[in-house]
């Protein structure tokens, strides 16, 4: 691929400046207590103090997240004082492709010229999430009173269906069966644990201590909660919610953040603890489908993409995908007549939880830390997100190896 | 022909030494001689302007300077701009706390507050007759030059001082008067002036601690707390640590939290002050000096250093061994790099450097002591990692070679010099709490007596930095709450401290030259073969609500110097915690009470062998039998940490009383020991400052 087909040219992100805080499920944990906001840029300032990396080289900030928060109308620069730093930026949010939109726009902050280092923050609290009440005349209600994260899966506006509806249709479209989504389910759950026995989570999941308003202790965020072990039998066992899509084959509401820089080559280079590891945007792409059919739009854009770029899926070195349902990953499978056991090395959001804005922002830290320890190649990022929408963008990592 | 083991501190005022005070049996000076010296005779009295009269320095130090003045019929005059907030009003109700409201409204009526534009001053100033002016006006050299000048031209003669905590003397023309915060109630203050003053002995006079420096920017208070508070954003901006816990490790470190106190003072005034002192050392003394961003920041916006309450911190932060020690050359480097230069510029007496840090600026010990722990090479390496930290700091500010004759007396005697006449001796104790430093510096100073053949003594405060004994520094006992072993070296060696006091000497007299004397100091004075003190004198044992047990043989020693009929008297002190005057405690405790001449008089008297007419109270050395077990009609503790520590109190005095004197000291200091290990004491005082300061 041509310097000129890539896409911001000048942006890269810095190796191993990045982090993100566990995820665990709603309600486990001490997240649920706190403003998720002050959290996020409390915990990236933590982390940039762990990678060494002064929070003042900061000029600007892009933040993600799909939940009100309190204070939300401050947006970045709210965040960025919890952080310790007056910074510009916005907020921006699109549902759960957030997470990889807020990175590309880093992406293009960057290109404009006009910052040198944009950090990107995306988190969400899906515990306890706010109830919005809507005023409207013209309603059968007259009031509108909607619980933020509940009431929107549950219902498309669009469509008036749920997002199961929406796997279950897809299911029925491609001819998914039951047996291969718990296949996939029982391979994603090993892969992650996998990654977690070998280290491999520790790399880039750092352990935050909360405290609460005495300045006493209220709880460690230092685990990916709500993740069960499961078998084949007890996937095999699990009540059917809609064709192929079970308890155990959907992903888990959770709370957490995650973070990373995006800045121009030569900063990158100074402040990336491995300076030759070198990583590119190349390309993004967007679709929407039919009503109803949000499992099959990821694998639509990623279509559009590397037509686009010119390359195929084996060019690829490193594929992650959020995956809410088994099914997202069975229907790429077969579009691409790819094996879905190659993708999603050392977890995916099936597993870990769901906590939206930060999701596909931790697949990507994944990602690439995947693909340095192959020594480089190309990342292929996508998912799906409300409205039937699919995004997938691709990265290249030049260097790496152990 | 007098010797001293090391310089008096009060000889830096010219007011002789603590031996001169006892051999002549007086003060050197007083209040009332130098009222009229300052401010004219009664009948013609002067006054206190204080400009600047509503800001923070200037209304604490119309109280402060109001309640010592008022007495005399000195009028202390306020002067600010019409639009100033009302500072002194605003200290109405400390002043009410501290005093009652009688004493407060007598106060607060002999303050007059007058207004002035700035430029010229009111015509009814003129009748108030002013003799002192106490400039506190903002730290802009142009605003106190000219403002000077005005009161020069309107008052020729008047003896003016600036509060300035950074420019020199000769930078402002007039003499310094630097006091430390809460102005209120800190007595510190450093004097820059030729020689000393009327005022400054005047200060002395009325219970305040005036310490000369030298004319250098900042002194050494601000160079020192300026110092800690840039050391601490420079820490801040090197790790993103933020500074709530900075602050935490920095006290935890060496006792100060110098943004949490920015932001008690005003962060806006008190970030400009030390924006201020640092701008101009930076000028002079290089990149040592060089305010952070951080600093530039806050002096601009003045938003507090901490969080605002909705964002009280949430995630917290913690250091690994390695950032530990990277912490410790951040803050320490750059503080040892200070001293050295304050060292070098010979700013100021070493008591004093010391002294300052403890008084004013919070450091759990001073400077130079903590350097002293240090040794010679620890110290050398810490500025030597800093400076790799950070390169600027490296230059012609670094004056290693001060640390190079850490074994002279100065060094060596912080805290308690020693004086002589050849007949007799005097140990005098610079610090209020008593602490290892302390006992260190107090066993030399026997050592050094002994060695010049002196076996009488006088043991007591030194008049000057130490204003009462307060007992023992709680932060000696961290380790032992854990440790019973650590705490058996601690009443194991201290108890032995002050046996000495009582087996090495012919004559020892313990002396109570202060308001108060508390705990491990009052143990450690009635060792001493008699016990004298100024008649207001305040004497207890507050250990039992701490919960403590008291641990210097305060459970046996004094029982066993009273008779059957006064060990009540004491057990109720040990059990209760209650104070007592030393007028009420002759004979029982204190051997003479009376006023501070009397006082001064006989205790002199006794250590040269003269005519004193009281009677040695000698110590029971065989077992005691008939001491009290219980205080019947005593009130109930208060809280069960205060009931464990009676009833192990109780069970201390019996067994340490059950033993001859000879074995007691191990046994008093064993159950001490015991009860600072235990729950009682982890959950009480000593444990939660602990807690507070340690564990963080």
């Amino acid at each position: 691929m041509s310097n000129e087909a890539r896409m911001f040219p000048d942006a890269r992100i810095p190796y191993g400046t990045w982090g993100s805080s566990f995820f665990p499920a709603w309600q486990t944990s001490a997240l649920a207590e706190v403003n998720i906001g002050q959290f996020a840029g409390e915990a990236m300032n933590r982390i940039l103090g762990i990678r060494k990396v002064r929070k003042d080289v900061l000029d600007y900030l892009v933040i993600g997240s799909t939940i009100p928060w309190h204070w939300k109308f401050w947006t970045a620069p709210m965040v960025a004082s919890c952080m310790g730093q007056r910074l510009p930026g916005y907020h921006m949010e699109q549902a759960c492709a957030t997470g990889l939109q807020a990175v590309v726009l880093a992406g293009a902050q960057v290109q404009t010229g006009d910052t040198d280092v944009v950090g990107v923050l995306t988190f969400d609290r899906t515990s306890d999430s706010p109830v919005g009440v809507f005023p409207e005349r013209r309603s059968y209600e007259r009031t509108q009173a909607i619980s933020d994260v509940w009431d929107n899966f549950g219902f498309d506006p669009a469509t008036e269906n749920s997002m199961i509806t929406c796997a279950g249709f897809a299911s029925r479209k491609y001819g998914i069966e039951r047996q291969m989504a718990d296949e996939i389910t029982l391979c994603r759950y090993e892969q992650y644990f996998k990654a977690k026995e070998s280290g491999f989570l520790d790399r880039f999941c750092v352990p935050l201590e909360l405290l609460n308003v005495q300045g006493k202790h209220l709880g460690w965020i230092d685990e990916d909660l709500g993740i069960r072990k499961v078998s084949r039998d007890s996937l095999a066992a699990m009540y059917e919610l809609d064709t192929s899509v079970t308890a155990g084959g959907q992903t888990h509401a959770s709370d957490g953040m995650a973070c990373l820089l995006v800045t121009t080559a030569d900063k990158a280079k100074e402040l990336s603890p491995r300076p030759e590891i070198d990583i590119r945007f190349l390309g993004k792409a967007e679709v929407r489908t039919q009503p109803s059919l949000m499992p099959e739009a990821p694998g639509m854009a990623v279509g559009k993409l590397l037509d686009r770029a010119g390359l195929k899926v084996t060019d690829m070195a490193v594929i992650k995908d959020h995956n809410p349902f088994a099914v997202n990953d069975a229907i790429f499978s077969k579009v691409f007549d790819y094996d879905w056991s190659r993708m999603n090395n050392n977890g995916c959001s099936l597993v870990w939880g769901h906590p939206q804005g930060p999701t596909l922002t931790r697949l990507l830290i994944e990602g690439l830390e995947e693909a340095v320890d192959l020594g480089g190649g190309y990342v292929l990022l996508f998912g799906c997100a409300a409205g039937d929408v699919g995004i997938a963008a691709l990265f290249e990592v030049k260097g790496g190896g152990n | 022909m007098a010797a001293f083991l090391r310089e008096p501190t009060l000889n830096t005022l010219g007011l002789g030494s603590v031996l001169d005070i006892f051999s002549q049996g007086r003060l050197p000076v007083t209040a009332d001689e130098l009222v009229d010296k300052v401010f004219g005779p009664a009948g013609d009295r002067g006054s206190v302007v204080i400009s600047g009269a509503n800001g923070i320095v200037g209304a604490g130090k119309a109280m402060q300077l109001g309640s010592r003045l008022q007495p005399y019929g000195v009028r202390i005059v306020g002067l600010d701009f019409p639009d100033a907030p009302d500072g002194i009003g605003q200290q109405y109700q400390g002043l009410v706390g501290s005093f009652g409201k009688a004493a407060a409204d007598r106060v607060m009526g002999n303050i007059v507050r007058l207004t002035y534009d700035g430029k010229s001053l009111p015509a009814e100033l003129a009748s108030f007759k002013p003799r002192f002016l106490l400039e506190a006006i903002p730290e802009i050299q142009s605003i106190k030059l000219a403002h000077y000048k005005v009161f020069r031209e309107a008052f020729p003669g008047i003896d003016i001082k600036s509060v300035t905590s950074g420019f020199p003397s000769k930078e402002l023309g007039v003499g310094i008067a630097h006091p430390a915060f809460p102005h209120q109630i800190n007595k510190m203050w450093e004097v820059v002036e030729p020689e000393t003053s009327d005022v400054t002995r005047l200060f002395w006079a009325l219970g305040l601690i005036p310490t000369p420096v030298s004319d250098n920017w900042s002194f050494v208070l601000d160079v020192l707390f300026c110092g800690v508070t840039l050391a601490a954003t420079r820490y801040h901006e090197a790790t993103n640590m933020p500074v709530w816990k900075i602050d935490k490790f920095v006290r935890k470190l060496v006792g100060p939290n110098p943004l949490r106190a920015h932001d008690a003072i005003g962060a806006k005034g008190a970030t400009f002050l030390t924006w201020s002192c640092l701008h101009h050392l930076n000028k002079t003394y290089g990149g040592l000096f060089e305010p952070t961003r951080a600093i530039e920041a806050v002096k601009e916006h003045g938003q507090n250093w901490y969080p605002l309450n909705h964002f009280r911190p949430l995630v917290n932060w913690s250091q690994t061994d390695d950032e530990e020690e990277d912490f410790k050359a951040w803050i320490l480097g750059p503080l040892i790099q200070m001293t050295s230069l304050i060292l070098h510029e010979n700013r100021a007496h070493f008591s004093h450097i010391n002294t300052i840090g403890e008084l004013c600026a919070q450091f759990r010990k001073g400077l130079l002591a903590t350097i002293r722990n240090l040794g010679s090479e620890e110290p050398l390496k810490l500025v030597d990692a800093y400076h790799k930290l950070h390169p600027a700091s490296a230059g012609p500010s670094w004056h290693p070679e001060v640390f190079q004759n850490m074994d002279s007396p100065e060094w060596q005697q912080l805290y308690v010099n020693a004086e002589h006449d050849g007949n007799a001796g005097v140990i005098t104790i610079g610090r209020e709490s008593y602490c290892w430093e302390v006992d260190a510096e107090l066993n030399r100073a026997i050592d050094w007596l002994k060695a010049e053949g002196i076996d009488r003594v006088i043991v007591t405060g030194d008049f000057h930095l130490a204003t009462q004994m307060v007992g023992a520094d709680t932060s000696d006992f961290y380790d032992a709450l854990t440790s019973v072993e650590k705490g058996r070296a601690i009443t194991h060696a201290w108890s032995q401290t002050g046996r000495r006091l009582n087996d090495e000497f012919k004559v020892s007299v313990g002396f109570v030259n202060g308001k108060r004397c508390l705990g491990g100091f009052l143990e450690l004075l009635s060792h001493c073969h008699y016990l004298v003190s100024v008649d207001d004198g305040q004497l207890g044992w507050p250990e039992v609500n701490l919960p403590v047990v008291p641990g210097m043989e305060g459970c046996h020693w004094p029982l066993r110097k009273a008779t059957q009929a006064d060990r009540p008297r004491l057990m109720e002190m040990l059990l209760s915690g209650r104070f007592v005057k030393a007028t009420d405690a002759v004979g029982w405790l204190v051997d003479y009470a009376g006023s501070m001449d009397d006082a001064l008089k006989t205790a002199w008297a006794i250590a040269t062998d003269g005519d004193h007419g009281l009677s040695k109270r000698g110590v029971e050395e065989g077992a005691l039998t008939g001491v009290p077990t219980d205080m019947p009609g005593l009130p109930e503790a208060g809280n069960p940490g205060s009931a464990a520590a009676r009833k192990a109190i109780v069970e201390t005095v019996q067994k340490s009383c059950g033993v001859p004197l000879a074995e007691a000291l191990a046994v008093q200091a064993d159950m001490a020991a015991d009860f600072l290990a235990s729950k009682w004491c982890s959950k009480g005082a000593v444990g939660t400052e602990y807690s507070k300061t340690m564990k963080v």
